[in-house]
């Protein structure tokens, strides 16, 4: 008997290496993250992660598995920039759930019906307990019965107001005005304010608004140093932005510039583009560094010998010469001094391009008083051709005058030439008062730090930007998770209950029901693990404690009754107040932490296609393979 | 002079189906693809040793091409069903299982070669000329006036592919999309020979399945940053270049050309670039495609001069945009354009999907060309799916050749075998014309039976394969049809009921039953009354699975045949 059970278990290999994985990376989960080492026996080198994508790009694949694991994330990251650790812990945890039931002698086939059942649950639970704003004049309506309101409201009025004095203290940034009201039908209606309502904008203060600032402080997940850095970038933009209509966050209009040397608290948004100029250039801005200029874009690389995208070189191509060659220059040489003489005719003293330029060119540049910035994003590229009516082009032969713009202003961000000679000198590049281009200036004193820190702040970035874009948020620290497993439990309940009453002739429909309620129980669990971890993750808390606690809390709660929103939050700054765990004032001084709505759905439900394309896989097919090589391995 | 090597001696393998390692090798090949088989079938990570790409899929053209054998059996059998496929597209899985199994049951009668090569091949006869009869019962007539049994064929074919993880609705959302598509691609009243359009499949990774959707004309992927057309809906002038307007010397080939080095041969050709772009301009072409890159100075010029242009076009849209726009693709640069290649297209606009901007073409008058969006969470599901719309959009269009299908879910195996196992007992009962067979295949009665039996037993085991989770199979033994029996199911269970059969077609009609892997005595399979209400809910495709049987045999007969293999080691 116990040998057939490895045998199985052995067939699922792929589901415990994906738990395995996961596991590794639990310490990733939630606001209070250790940093990790990952080191190269091999080479010696080592790299410091502090995310669960970070981790898995510094990994090697081995095999199918990590291949699939480094697809997914790779595509969730592309599009979300965030909540790849929840991705993988659900699909750890979830995986569990699978093998649980595989070893219960669930068939697959029940387990993925089943699963797949669960996770409609998990999304419409989601879809429930999401906090929906509008436009300027802002509906904040959630979507549940009436009746939960009335208890809710007076706490959470005060609650908020509370939040508000408290973050107003805390942090310097312009007092955040927000209250939250009642209209005659029993919705709350909270505005959002486009203001960035600063405590002198008396007309403001006159809507109850629930401001950007207060959605970012609930999204910050405790990096609220760069969280600010996110809204700050998002006040500059929309400070150029006359029009009314609610605009979500540009993100594309966003760079940063990272600068080592600085200490971190120097981090901080500018206007413009933000570049690091050396040596030769230095002095060419110094030249420049007053005038309005003109400005070409090219989108490639500056050199004789650059072409564009899917140009093929012939390669039958023979030079015969009829005479001994006696070339006074090269073409090189020759195609810089023609490229030259025609940024002089068009009188262009800023070129800016997505490539890179030759050494030749820069030389001949720079002694022209022409500044060349190079690796340029082609977005940026963009922006700076609407905002001075120029046009890029892939060769610096194409310039004419319609492609040349005016009106580009250069200007020392900050002087750091007392800390070090060597250092990069941080040059704006700006178009006046209408560029909607923002750069973060990343600082810190520990250089592989910057890294970490790059990534925190495109993190934040993109989860203001996505509540924005869906105008929509999740209630975070646990409060969601908790939502939905009393959902799962529901169902659960109601299929064991469902095979009980059912007259014995439909005996197969009773063994179907008996095992979705199993798989629904085990997902529950699985959302009860990531909470749990969530809750170790932040300290002080035992594993025992910290379910005793979230199922006390589970116990209390009336799935018909409350939403998501009702429960308080687990993880929070001042554990003694998770502790006692009962919604009290206190508790509600603490900052409401939100999520993304868009973003957990997307987890959730990649991670189970993960766990499911996993659990239904049984071989692996590899071609190419060296007879010698492969032990474990049968050869076709 | 060069060197004389020694060679080494060939290898002469002698009977290779009764090698111990090649049997070994037939029967993993054989577990493999049965694990595939069927809606439930086990995924496979296909991928290369050096950490290539990793597909996931359960699908016979994705897992096949990626075997390799040492042995050429292997290879023969792999080849002949990925011809099948290549031609068919559906039945792959069937026609490798059955052939494997063929051979795995011969061997484990200890049946000989010859003779088993004879009678598989009477029973091919038999199956193949009861399948094309009137009366043959587990052949479904498609009927054009309702769209009902279409729906199902298009609904078994995605639904066999587990790897897409489609939910109900979206089965049923892509089904009707195929069938949609499939029916738009049959010109409605156009004398003559009837040219059939053609469909055109874009993915979309991200978007859920829902979101995909069928268009009429084309939609083409912009990478261009650049290209800022607005919509119009006037007629456009288009041309279509499959030559590289890069700048380039394409035609060049893997010739030399000597130049002169103050040459500069790049600007000769951008000369000749824009010369052509100033007759395009001059000849009021609005729309400039080209299948490979266009040169950005030649882009520029034409933006310039009101001309929208897209370049990097893929050899795969070529042909449909041809027949969209009426015209015929300028494959040089070196002529001037006559008139005549200059096409039509109607209705630009662009529409966005997910990341990807898109350019929808329409056409003029009545060209049928349409595109499906695919659309799935992440690429793995996306590329099983389109591997499934692929299929599903061939079957579809098998049945204008046969408006035929077979019965699934194993119903069409078990009935066959039932029917075959019938037909050849009744020749034995009638004593001289059984010997007279028996004579003519040169065997005793008793040999030509256990050579039946093995036939029968492979035909069952392809059904068999559709039971991935441990359960059993069942046959009832009235209509011979097919039923997976859950592996936890209790005896009253069974006696209770076990629902509907594999295609759906028979309920619980007969309360005697057989296991698939046990004996049973022969009975005449009866046909379904005709008064029965419900419907078939899985069908196969009929051409495809015809055809697959007669590879299987084929190839089963040829490697039955295989006296010996011959190895040059060299």
């Amino acid at each position: 008997m116990l040998k057939s059970v490895t045998a199985k278990e052995h067939q699922y290999v792929g589901l415990h290496k994906l738990s395995a994985l996961a596991r590794t990376l639990h310490s990733f989960i939630g606001p209070q993250k250790s940093y990790k080492f990952i080191r190269d026996d091999r080479s010696g080198e080592s790299a410091l992660t502090c995310s669960c994508f970070c981790t898995i790009q510094n990994l090697d694949p081995t095999c199918a598995l990590d291949q699939l694991v480094r697809e997914t994330l790779q595509e969730h990251e592309k599009i979300y920039h965030t909540g790849s650790g929840c991705l993988m812990f659900l699909a750890g945890a979830w995986s569990n759930a699978a093998l649980h039931g595989l070893r219960q002698g669930i068939s697959i086939t029940q387990i993925i019906s089943a699963m797949s059942e669960g996770i409609e649950i998990c999304l419409d639970a989601i879809r429930k307990s999401a906090v929906f704003f509008n436009g300027n004049d802002v509906i904040l309506s959630r979507r549940s019965t009436a009746a939960a309101h009335s208890s809710r409201l007076s706490l959470s009025k005060k609650a908020f107001s509370e939040a508000s004095n408290m973050s107003s203290n805390l942090q310097a940034t312009p007092a955040k005005v927000y209250q939250q009201a009642q209209n005659g039908s029993g919705h709350r209606q909270i505005k959002l304010s486009r203001y960035f309502c600063e405590t002198k904008s008396e007309m403001v203060s006159q809507f109850e608004t629930y401001s950007v600032a207060h959605i970012a402080e609930a999204l910050s997940h405790r990096c609220d140093n760069v969280m600010e850095l996110a809204v700050e970038a998002m006040q500059i933009q929309s400070r150029n932005n006359q029009d009314i209509s609610f605009v979500p966050f540009d993100i594309t209009k966003v760079m940063t510039c990272v600068l080592f040397g600085l200490p971190e608290d120097c981090s901080c948004v500018v206007q413009g583009c933000i570049v690091l100029l050396a040596d030769e250039k230095v002095s060419v801005f110094h030249h420049l560094k007053t005038k309005h200029l003109k400005v070409a874009l090219v989108n490639g690389d500056l050199s004789h010998n650059y072409r564009h995208l899917g140009f093929k070189r012939p390669a039958g191509m023979q030079h015969v010469r009829d005479q001994p060659g006696v070339s006074g220059s090269s073409r090189e040489e020759e195609w810089v001094k023609k490229v030259v003489k025609l940024l002089l005719d068009l009188g262009v003293n800023l070129i800016l391009i997505t490539g890179v330029a030759c050494k030749v060119m820069v030389q001949h540049c720079c002694r022209h008083q022409i500044l060349v910035v190079e690796k340029l994003n082609f977005s940026v590229l963009r922006n700076f051709a609407q905002s001075t009516g120029s046009v890029p082009v892939t060769y610096a032969s194409q310039l004419g005058h319609h492609c040349v713009g005016t009106g580009v202003q250069l200007a020392l961000w900050r002087d750091l030439s007392c800390h070090d000679r060597k250092l990069l000198l941080p040059v704006s590049i700006s178009t006046g008062g209408n560029t909607e281009l923002v750069t973060a200036i990343l600082t810190s004193s520990v250089q592989c730090k910057l890294e970490s820190l790059e990534d925190r702040f495109w993190a934040c970035a993109y989860r203001l930007h996505h509540a924005l874009k869906d105008r929509a948020l999740l209630p975070g620290a646990g409060r969601t998770e908790m939502f939905c497993i009393c959902h799962l439990q529901k169902q659960a309940k109601y299929c064991r209950e469902k095979r009980t009453d059912s007259v014995p002739t439909a005996a197969a429909g009773t063994a179907t029901a008996l095992h979705t309620s199993v798989m629904l129980e085990l997902m529950a669990e699985g959302l009860m693990d990531y909470i749990t971890t969530v809750m170790i993750n932040s300290g002080k808390l035992s594993k025992v404690k910290a379910r005793t606690i979230v199922s006390g809390q589970l116990q209390t709660f009336d799935v018909h009754k409350g939403n998501a929103a009702k429960f308080p939050q687990l993880v929070l700054r001042n554990e003694a107040t998770a502790v006692s765990s009962v919604k009290t004032t206190e508790c509600a001084q603490t900052v409401e932490v939100y999520d993304n709505l868009c973003v957990k759905q997307e987890a959730w439900r990649k991670a189970l296609d993960l766990v499911f394309l996993v659990l239904q896989t049984d071989g692996e097919v590899v071609s190419g393979v060296d007879q010698k090589m492969e032990t474990d391995a049968m050869m076709l | 002079m060069s060197r004389v090597e020694k060679k080494a001696p060939s290898v002469c393998t002698d009977l290779p189906l009764n090698n111990a390692e090649v049997c070994e090798k037939l029967h993993l090949m054989k577990e493999l693809l049965k694990s595939c088989y069927g809606p439930r079938g086990r995924l496979k990570h296909v991928r290369n040793n050096i950490g290539g790409r990793v597909t996931t899929s359960s699908a016979s053209s994705v897992i096949l091409p990626a075997l390799y054998s040492s042995q050429p059996l292997l290879n023969l059998i792999k080849t002949s069903v990925l011809n099948h496929i290549s031609r068919f597209s559906d039945c792959g899985l069937f026609a490798g299982v059955f052939c494997l199994s063929l051979l795995e049951q011969a061997r484990r009668h200890e049946l000989r070669e010859s003779l088993a090569i004879k009678v598989n091949k009477h029973c091919l006869s038999l199956c193949t000329s009861y399948l094309q009869r009137d009366d043959c019962a587990c052949r479904v007539k498609i009927d054009f006036s309702s769209s009902q049994n279409l729906m199902t064929l298009a609904g078994s074919i995605i639904s066999s592919k587990p790897a897409c993880l489609l939910t109900e609705a979206e089965k049923l959302h892509i089904s009707t999309m195929a069938v949609r598509a499939f029916l738009q691609t049959i010109p409605c009243s156009s004398p003559g020979p009837v040219t059939l359009g053609q469909t055109v499949t874009v993915t979309v990774r991200g978007l859920p399945v829902l979101d995909s959707a069928m268009f009429p004309g084309l939609l083409v992927e912009t990478h261009d940053d650049f290209n800022q057309t607005d919509s119009s809906s006037e007629l456009l002038r288009t041309v279509l270049f499959s030559t590289s307007l890069a700048g380039d010397l394409a035609e060049l080939g893997d010739g030399t050309i000597e130049a002169d080095p103050n040459l500069d041969t790049d600007l000769q050709i951008l000369d000749q670039l824009l010369e052509l772009g100033k007759q395009l301009v001059e000849d009021e072409v609005r729309l400039c495609v080209c299948q490979k890159v266009i040169h950005p100075v030649l882009q520029q010029y034409l933006r310039s001069h009101g001309v929208v242009v897209m370049e990097r076009l893929g050899m795969a849209l070529m042909e449909p945009l041809g027949t969209l726009a009426g015209t015929q693709p300028v494959a040089t640069l070196h002529a001037r354009i006559p008139s005549t290649a200059y096409g039509r297209v109607k209705n630009l606009s662009t529409k966005q999907f997910g990341f990807k901007t898109m350019l929808h073409l329409q056409a003029d008058g009545e060209a049928a060309v349409c595109t499906a969006v695919l659309c799935h969470r992440n690429e793995t599901m996306l590329d099983e799916l389109k591997v499934v719309w692929r299929k599903t959009e061939d079957v579809l269009r098998l049945t204008l050749k046969e408006p035929s299908a077979l019965l699934g879910g194993g119903c069409t195996e078990t009935h066959l075998s039932a029917y075959v196992k019938h037909k050849l007992s009744l020749l034995l009962q009638g004593q001289q014309e059984a010997s007279e067979t028996a004579a003519g295949l040169r065997c005793s009665p008793a040999e030509f039976l256990l050579g039946v039996k093995v036939f029968c037993r492979s035909l069952d085991m392809v059904a068999r394969s559709l039971e991935h989770d441990g359960g059993s199979s069942a046959m009832d033994l009235n209509h011979a049809h097919h039923w997976t029996v859950s592996a936890n199911a209790s005896e009253e269970d069974m006696a209770g009921g076990l629902g509907l059969c594999g295609c759906g077609l028979v309920e619980n009609s007969s309360t005697e039953w057989t296991f698939l892997n046990t004996e049973y005595a022969e009975f005449c399979p009866a046909p379904l009354l005709g008064d029965s209400c419900r419907k078939p809910t899985v069908l196969d495709s009929f051409t495809a699975k015809v055809n697959a049987l007669q590879v299987a045999v084929e190839t089963a007969n040829l490697a039955l045949d295989v006296r010996y293999v011959i190895k040059d080691v060299n």
